[in-house]
């Protein structure tokens, strides 16, 4: 250490100072002016700030059936589709990682061929065999169309859970005489629990917001709560219905949000995407 | 959670080829085979195999004639590659900077900046349509603004081509920092301070050390972000104009309003034949992460 310590101000971070300020502006902001809307009554032009505050929109959307049915059909989707993508998946996960079978490689990179093209024109494909088969508005159909949106995800992160689990505490189990299903119960599943239960939340959530598919295939006789903000969107003059579902609609995401940020954050999430 | 790349498909442990995986994994590998393979095939041999007047059906390109012979149709394949090419240029240039201030810098600020940026994708692109309408719409938080000081109102994007383009590059901004923040994570300190010390300056820094390193992950973000926007939906539909439409919605209708399903497998297929070059690529890079 030198004895004259000189105080070194650190420059200012000008730069980032500037992408601070922008993207708030641009990311943050809009966000706060739906937020807003769903907490006022009145809010007329040209006024800066709204006239009158309240949450008298609230008590309204939430009276109103469609929303209910909406936010069920949701809830029962997502559960639906999470608990079928869950059942199938995670066996298959296990096996890819511990298990060795004919072909095993090729169809491990099977479930990256979905990505290989663009989503809505796969979904017109697909949507294609299903009028064939009367399953255009029907609920069974957009679980389908969802269930095959969470497969990669919820085969890949489990098998590099299962792969990360510590081979050695399960083989010393088994020499004190553990069965195989003890075994995975008591050491393999609470070391791949954290990470399979993230996938499962993804799935969920990544569900929830599915738009598209349930569209193409399910409106109008399925009605999520995102198909439902599309027709507020595009038809309903009171612009607080739309801003309290919003604020409603964005509870799954917050939750992930919670959970998740960490995750994206690392490096390693960005390689899934192929970086 | 631990990282997706640490499971790359190491060899199973033990060597016994037991059939039972097999059975373990038919049901999603099943499903893979009869809702992504065969309607791709089927989109195919549909579009190619058509019913001819006799009653039987007969090899004919007549739907794809008929894309590109109807001027309607053109018109959404060319607003469709004009928003994927703006897009995608203008996330290079957004993202690119962003990802380079993340790369160099270790202030708290960094981090502030690297949370707004991913944040997006914690947003669902319904919300944000509503968002958009709410602040650049007719009497929106803008026009709010401009007026309280006295400015003219803006030239509203909703409903222009520019609404979709803004729409995607804000839902697009997370997955592209995060993809070339990876790629600059190889280019190494030592590297540029040798350039440095040689006198380079910033900008050929960035030419000749930078972006020859990071082009890989450059292609990656640019083909993740045409895959989805080419055949992008929801923001368009919502944002964006009646006509000429993007291929998105232009499908959806040609689907179900105008109950046209040869016609609207067809659109598919012209989107599946101009997004191929990317698909492929992308998937080899996301596939190439994965093995050892």
């Amino acid at each position: 250490m030198s004895t004259t310590a000189v105080k070194i101000r650190e420059p200012i971070d000008w730069t980032g100072i500037f992408f601070a300020v922008v993207l708030t502006l641009v990311i943050v902001a809009p966000l706060l002016v739906v937020g807003t809307w769903a907490f006022t009554n009145v809010w007329r032009f040209p006024s800066v700030i709204p006239q009158e505050f309240g949450l008298k929109f609230w008590y309204q959307t939430l009276a109103r059936a469609d929303v209910w049915s909406s936010i069920t059909m949701s809830l029962t989707l997502a559960t639906t589709v999470t608990v079928l993508s869950a059942v199938i998946c995670l066996p298959a996960a296990y096996a890819f990682a511990r298990l060795d079978f004919p072909g095993r490689d090729i169809l491990f990179f099977s479930f990256l061929a979905g990505h290989a093209f663009p989503k809505f024109g796969l979904l017109v494909a697909i949507a294609g065999i299903f009028l064939q088969l009367n399953l255009i508005g029907t609920f069974w159909g957009v679980v389908l169309i969802q269930l095959v949106g969470t497969l990669l995800f919820m085969i890949w992160i489990p098998v590099a859970a299962f792969q990360s689990v510590d081979r050695r505490m399960e083989e010393a189990a088994r020499d004190v005489g553990a069965s195989p299903l003890r075994v995975f119960w008591s050491i393999t599943l609470p070391q791949a629990g954290p990470t399979i239960a993230a996938a499962i939340l993804l799935s969920f959530v990544g569900t929830f917001y599915e738009t598209e598919g349930a569209w193409l295939i399910g409106a109008p006789q399925v009605r999520t709560l995102p198909v439902l903000m599309i027709s507020f969107i595009n038809n309903q003059p009171v612009i607080q219905y739309g801003a309290v579902l919003s604020v409603l609609l964005w509870v799954p995401s917050f939750i992930a949000l919670l959970f998740a940020r960490r995750v994206v954050n690392s490096g390693s999430f960005a390689k899934g995407f192929g970086a | 959670m631990t990282s997706i790349e640490a499971g790359a498909l190491a060899p199973a442990p033990t060597q016994r080829k037991r059939p039972i995986g097999l059975l373990l994994v038919a049901v999603p590998v099943l499903l893979v085979l009869w809702l992504i393979i065969w309607p791709i095939i089927s989109a195919v041999i549909q579009t190619l195999w058509l019913p001819a007047p006799d009653g039987g059906r007969t090899l004919s390109v007549s739907s794809y004639e008929f894309f590109v012979s109807d001027p309607y149709s053109r018109a959404n394949l060319a607003i469709t590659l004009w928003t994927t090419g703006v897009c995608a240029v203008l996330l290079l240039v957004i993202c690119l900077p962003i990802a380079l201030y993340l790369r160099f810098s270790n202030s708290k600020i960094a981090a502030y900046v690297q949370g707004l940026a991913i944040f997006p994708m914690f947003v669902p692109s319904i919300i944000l349509s509503f968002a958009f309408i709410r602040v650049l719409g007719p009497n929106g938080t803008v026009d709010l603004l401009l007026n309280s000081v006295g400015l003219p109102k803006i030239k509203s994007p909703y409903l222009t081509p520019w609404g979709p383009v803004i729409g995607l590059v804000w839902d697009n901004i997370p997955l592209t920092v995060l993809i070339l923040l990876s790629g600059l994570g190889n280019v190494s300190n030592q590297a540029i301070e040798a350039a440095r010390d040689v006198g380079a300056g910033r900008f050929a820094l960035l030419w000749h050390i930078i972006l020859p390193r990071i082009s890989n992950s450059i292609l990656v973000a640019i083909s993740f972000a045409v895959l989805g926007i080419f055949s992008a939906f929801t923001l368009p539909y919502v944002l964006g104009p009646a006509a000429p439409e993007m291929m998105g919605p232009f499908m959806q209708r040609t689907f179900r309003d105008l109950f046209d399903p040869t016609n609207a497998i067809t659109q598919a297929v012209i989107t599946f034949g101009f997004c191929i070059v990317f698909g492929l690529f992308y998937v080899r890079s996301v596939a190439k992460n994965r093995t050892p």
